[in-house]
């Protein structure tokens, strides 16, 4: 399979970059490890222009803490931010995040983290090839007028499956963000506009620089959980993310994420508000809330990748009850 | 499109070039410094045939630009072996027999290699984690895993070219040397370092890329194709359409020929070619596409085979009325009486998706006419004799100037055994432009326009005897079989075929029928028929706990015996069915097991047999030559091809044999249709018993003829001499013997050139038709085999885990132990791992393949894959070459049923649908649960 033609631009510095997408905007994509932005561009779903290489720009790069918080460059190999050790021990769900991510050896080094952020929403009847397109109208996605995956549907309808968002999702994960009006830090939750055509908020003139992560209380701990079929390579069609922190054995605090089902990783306030205050052996409440889980999360998915709305609403529920297990047990 | 320079470090060399910013790094190495080892399996990033280590970490070629790849530090698969010592891991993959067709070699070396500089532990766990970026379809990954962690643990390294005479070992006491021995097979040095060439490897001088337009459109008329814009663009050399084709239909069998190579009326799938260009250069070839305009005019298609014979559907093919291809009637004995005197009495219907071949190598084309309009084509088949014949047909010119040559083939599967539209496209290309095209085609291609397997409704009624002896069997078959005929006549018949030999029945009808859908053509596949195979076995444990009657019992009642006759009347020479099931139950613990595991956990078995060879015509023999040079050489000259599965190293293995040789010492000339004789090809399973014995036969026409001169040196009777160890002596007196290559210097000198000529042709009965007359001798001998397997179910999830494989086959003799190893553990991947858990097709409403990519259908990972416990069993055939018969399909059938019935038991349901996934396997607990 062939790329379009583009030019490829180079900068050494951030300034240069910011520079190269106010000037091509639109017309312009970021290039990180490629493993996304290239698998559509040769489908043809996008074939900018312009292609602005991060390659030279080390500064994006590293894992750094302080001030109470971990700071992950956006140009981190997943492979890096998987085996740093901190990461393994303070933040669980990242760090299965991470590892459970196309192949081990290979995509890990060149997939990065603010490109696993940045991905673009997926769908079956979407990510295809040009000529798998053709002889049919376009989609809301492909800038067409309908949806195939729901039938009749006036808006898109494309699975947002990034692993690390998800997690991220509970960690309270801040992106620090740098276009030609300056610099901003939003909670990363803001960074997805839950709009399937254009899934993120970012300006085209704007780069993802860093995550902030704050460095997570004493007594509390997370997790990550993900169904695929295959157990690795696939991206999951039902994910959970938690976190949880506890006293005297009664939750504090609990945060409830589930990706791919939504445009954007959801998340889940009201049930994990069931938890709060609750015995950590109360059944019932751990029932109560990953059945609302299951719920509120199997309104927004659609049958577009490859596995049952059905099935993969009831995975909610087993996948957010396992995670929250897990990661109680790893307080302890 | 301005070129920009670039500076790379590939294998420790300083390389300056110019490339434009679009090529990735997968382009450059293969089209600009001409290193090929690395490969577009898929061209997604999923597949890992293009990994190469970028500053020693394993990347994809396919998704790191060129230009991203710039100070850093690449090293390919050529770039391993150091001052010709091979590194461990390719030295580990040759000894442990671990490598077969080699597609994915390359990729999986440097994911390796990647892996042991990392210095993680070398675990069976993590070795696996590391390689499930590396999709093999042919092995299994068992022999790799094994591999990598020997290596990884004692990475002594080795020379290359090992000796391999002091390699294999002798397996039994004595008998013989060369075959019967785990000998490393002499193909696999090639693919672990990048040498071997498949056809997308291949460049001619002023080649030009081609490249096929295809039908957007399941069912459409086409009105009008204007290619001149195409034509007239800078770069573009050649433009065909239906046109400049005679038109004329083409098909297997007399009786199924209903397809045009270009279509000059219609399109019947989408997919299907519709015309084809040859340009300068990939790029320029896609412009020109896009450039030909078609207009059509899109009739109603029909995508379910049932709702295709209804009086309504729209008609696909002229001359077959309600879309009917074939249907193969089979009646036998008297079914209803049969019926009547059965003691219980059951009907079940069974269906499965298509699943699809998914070989490591897309397909592809390279065609060339040389000054005397003689033409050389290379592309990957199962029998190059298979596709001569319609070439020289449809190009008009006779055989001897069509040249299918020897290629390396990454996979098969039954998918690449009959002539395809591209092969006839590309050659016409040649012809029209001058010059050499090549046609490469995506991972999307390959899906969706060369062969899928059949979907199936399978309906069986049966009724046995109270020790649950089937009496009578009823049996109708619907599969969808596409918009062509294909193989159709045998693929409707295999499925039950494999089940009418596996097992005894003396009253059976069978109705098989092939139905025309507006879908992707089906072929033949190894694992033929899942719901039939499932159907058959699952319905014998149905049927078993009805009467209270275990699973394993129920099979060695129902086993096909030596001596029997099959209901359709081929007379079973050898068997050892019944062994193979003992052997499997004993070694995978079955009566410790069955109704005793742990709730979710099931234990399950699958029997089935495999016809080695069927009925070709003409086709059915084999011819080998043999050229023995003066230092005691030998060439081997012989029509057999190998897939993947071993076969040039079978050949090698037996004229060593028999002539007393090292495997050092024979050269091999295979599958070239200009210099090697008629041949049956791969796909009905005969290489060996063919093949092989009529290179047998013409090595001991060569061992004859130097007897001959030998015993007259020697003064000693020809019928007291033995060829050992490259020497000619008298039986038990190894000291006074002459040197081979002597013998054959004599002869020459005598007058008395010694060469081998040498044919089989296997008697099978003549009148033997598919479906015209589907009764008589099929072919001469039957694999068996039994596969157990033991799962746990996660009732939550519905997610498998498989824990414990064990497959026996009867493989009449062992010809290499180790490569059928190899065979057992690769066909439980196809046939049960992916083929009955995670493999199937799904469709829009338009026909349209929703999972054409490696990323989305999923072929199972090393991950995954369990490891299998194989036992070979020989009933040593009375008619194969050393006994030996067909050894790579049946388990793949023999592991689908066994795993359906694992599941099956584990979760206390008979699963009647198949792929058996997550989801209908947490319905079936679900639904168990509500009722209990």
């Amino acid at each position: 399979m062939r790329l379009p033609r583009f030019e490829y631009l180079e900068p050494k510095k951030i300034g240069n970059a910011l520079d190269y997408l106010k000037t091509y905007g639109d017309s312009c994509r970021i290039l990180g490890g490629g493993t996304d932005l290239l698998v559509r561009m040769k489908q043809r779903l996008c074939q900018p222009a312009y292609l602005l290489s991060l390659k030279s720009l080390g500064v994006l790069e590293g894992i750094r803490q302080g001030n109470g918080e971990v700071v992950i460059g956006a140009r981190t190999s997943l492979a890096a931010v998987s085996a740093s050790p901190f990461v393994r021990e303070e933040l669980p769900a990242l760090h299965q995040a991470m590892e459970s991510i196309g192949a081990p050896s290979i995509q890990r080094h060149r997939g990065t983290i603010g490109g696993n952020l940045c991905q673009d929403t997926r769908c079956l009847f979407y990510n295809q090839s040009a000529f798998w397109r053709s002889g049919k109208a376009p989609c809301h996605k492909a800038g067409g007028q309908t949806c195939y995956a729901r039938q009749d549907s006036d808006r898109c309808h494309s699975t947002f499956q990034s692993d690390g968002a998800t997690a991220l999702s509970v960690l309270d994960a801040k992106v620090a963000i740098v276009g030609s009006k300056g610099k901003r830090k939003i909670p990363l939750p803001d960074l997805y506009s839950t709009v399937g055509e254009h899934p993120l908020t970012l300006e085209p003139d704007e780069i993802l620089t860093d995550i902030h992560i704050p460095i997570p209380q004493a007594g509390s701990s997370s997790a990550y959980k993900r169904l695929s079929f295959r157990s690795a390579v696939d991206y999951p069609i039902v994910s959970v993310a938690v976190f949880v922190r506890t006293e005297k054995a009664v939750i504090r605090e609990a945060r409830i994420a589930v990706g791919a089902m939504g445009r954007a990783p959801l998340i889940l306030l009201q049930a994990a508000g069931k938890l709060n205050g609750k015995s950590v052996t109360d059944a019932q409440a751990m029932d109560d809330a990953v059945g609302q889980c299951m719920d509120l999360a199997s309104a927004f998915a659609v049958d577009n990748v490859g596995a049952t709305v059905d099935y993969r609403s009831r995975m909610v529920s087993v996948l957010a009850r396992r995670a929250f297990e897990e990661a109680l047990a790893e307080i302890q | 499109m301005k070129k920009v320079p670039l500076t790379l470090n590939v294998n420790s060399e300083k390389i300056e070039l110019t490339v434009k910013p679009h090529r990735t790094l997968l382009e450059v190495l293969r089209e600009q410094l001409d290193l090929t080892g690395a490969k577009e399996g898929c061209g997604e990033g999923v597949c890992g045939s293009c990994t190469v280590l970028m500053d020693d970490k394993p990347v994809r070629a396919c998704l790191t630009l060129a230009l991203e790849a710039a100070d850093t530090r690449i090293v390919t698969v050529e770039g391993l072996a150091q001052g010709g010592k091979l590194d461990p891991v390719q030295d580990a993959l040759i000894r442990n027999g671990a490598i077969q067709c080699g597609y994915c070699a390359s990729g999986m070396v440097m994911a390796a290699k990647g892996f042991t500089l990392s210095g993680a532990e070398p675990e069976e766990d993590t070795i696996r984690k590391a390689l499930s970026g590396n999709i093999c379809r042919c092995t299994g990954y068992q022999k790799i895993v094994e591999s990598v962690k020997e290596a990884a643990i004692s990475p002594a390294g080795a020379e290359t070219r090992p000796n391999l005479s002091m390699l294999h070992k002798t397996d039994k006491a004595g008998q013989f040397e060369i075959v019967g021995t785990r000998m490393p097979r002499v193909d696999t040095r090639a693919k672990v370092t990048g040498g071997a060439k498949f056809t997308a490897d291949l460049a001619f001088p002023h080649m030009l890329t081609g490249k096929i337009l295809r039908s957007p459109h399941a069912h459409a008329r086409i009105v009008d194709i204007d290619t001149r814009a195409a034509e007239n663009l800078p770069g573009v050399k050649a433009v065909l359409t239906g046109k400049d084709t005679s038109g004329r239909k083409w098909g297997v069998f007399r009786y199924t020929v209903d397809q045009q190579f270009l279509p000059t009326e219609k399109v019947r799938y989408f997919g299907e070619e519709v015309a084809a260009v040859a340009a300068v250069d990939e790029d320029t070839a896609l412009e020109a596409l896009g450039l030909i305009q078609v207009t059509y005019e899109e009739l109603p298609a029909v995508f379910d085979p049932m709702a295709a014979m209804a009086p309504d559907a729209p008609l696909i093919h002229e001359d077959f009325p309600q879309n009917i291809n074939i249907h193969v009637p089979i009646n036998v004995g008297d079914v209803e009486k049969g019926f009547s005197e059965s003691y219980y009495v059951r009907e079940d219907t069974f269906t499965a998706a298509e699943e699809s071949y998914f070989q490591a190598e897309p397909y592809a084309v390279v065609a060339k006419f040389d000054a005397d309009g003689n033409l050389d084509i290379w592309c990957p088949n199962a029998g190059p004799h298979m596709k001569s014949k319609p070439l020289s047909n449809a190009l008009g010119i006779p055989l001897h100037k069509v040249r299918v040559r020897k290629i390396t083939i990454g996979g098969h599967f039954g998918g690449r055994s009959e002539i395809a539209p591209a092969d006839y496209i590309c050659a016409l290309l040649a012809r029209k432009a001058g010059r050499p095209v090549k046609i490469v085609y995506t991972r999307e291609e390959n899906t969706v326009s060369t062969r899928q397997g059949h979907s199936m409704i399978t309906t069986i009624k049966t009724g046995v005897n109270k020790e649950g002896r089937v009496i009578a069997r009823d049996i109708t078959c619907y599969m969808d079989g596409g918009a062509y005929s294909s193989t159709g006549p045998i693929a409707t018949s295999v499925p039950f075929l494999s089940m009418e030999q596996a097992y005894r029945m003396e009253n059976v009808r069978y109705n098989g029928y092939r139905i025309y859908t507006n879908k992707p053509i089906r072929g033949m596949i190894r694992v033929h028929g899942r719901s039939f195979a499932c159907g058959i076995d699952t319905q014998l444990d149905m049927i078993g706990a009805h009467l209270n009657i275990d699973p394993v019992t129920m099979r060695l009642r129902n086993a096909r015996e030596v001596g029997d006759t099959t209901c359709t009347g081929s007379y079973v020479g050898s068997c050892a069915m019944k062994e193979t099931i003992v052997k499997a139950a004993e070694k995978a613990g079955w009566d410790k097991k069955i109704d005793r595991l742990p709730p979710y956990h099931g234990i399950g078995i699958g029997c089935n047999s495999v016809q080695t060879g069927f009925p070709m015509g003409i086709r059915g023999g084999s011819q080998a030559f043999i050229k023995l040079n003066e230092d005691g050489g030998v060439t081997v000259v012989s029509g057999v091809v190998d897939n993947g599965q071993g076969n040039d190293n079978m050949l090698v293995q037996i004229a060593a044999q028999e002539l007393g040789l090292l495997p050092e010492d024979i050269q091999l000339v295979t599958a070239d249709t200009e210099l090697t004789p008629s041949d049956p090809g791969a796909y009905s399973q005969v290489s060996t018993f063919v093949g092989g014995q009529a290179v047998q036969i013409a090595a001991q026409n060569a061992r004859e003829k130097l007897f001959d001169i030998a015993a007259d040196a020697l003064e000693a009777s020809k019928d007291d001499l033995v060829a050992k160890d490259r020497m000619i002596y008298v039986k038990g007196s190894p000291d006074k013997g002459i040197p081979l290559k002597k013998v054959v210097r004599m002869g020459l000198i005598q007058g008395r050139g010694v060469t081998g000529e040498g044919g089989y042709w296997p008697k099978t009965d003549p009148k033997r038709e598919w479906v015209k007359n589907p009764y008589g001798q099929m072919c001469e001998a039957f694999s068996y085999g039994t596969t157990i397997v033991e799962v746990a179910v996660d009732p939550e999830t519905g997610q498998v885990k498989v824990l414990d494989v064990t497959a026996a086959q009867d493989v009449g003799f062992a010809i290499n132990p180790m490569v059928l190893e190899g065979q057992f553990q690769g066909s439980v991947a196809m046939g049960g791992q992916g083929g009955m858990l995670t493999e199937y097709h799904f469709w829009d409403d338009k026909g349209r393949v929703m999972n054409p990519t490696m990323l989305e259908y999923k072929v199972p990972l090393a991950v995954d894959m369990p490891n299998v416990n194989s036992i070979i069993v020989e009933s040593i055939d009375p008619k194969g070459p050393y006994g030996a018969k067909e050894a790579g399909m049946s388990i793949a059938m023999s592991a689908a049923q066994a795993y359906s019935a694992a599941v099956s038991n584990a979760v206390g349901v008979y699963f009647d649908e198949y792929p058996i996934t997550p989801d209908k396997i947490l319905e079936a607990i679900h639904k168990k649960q509500n009722l209990t």
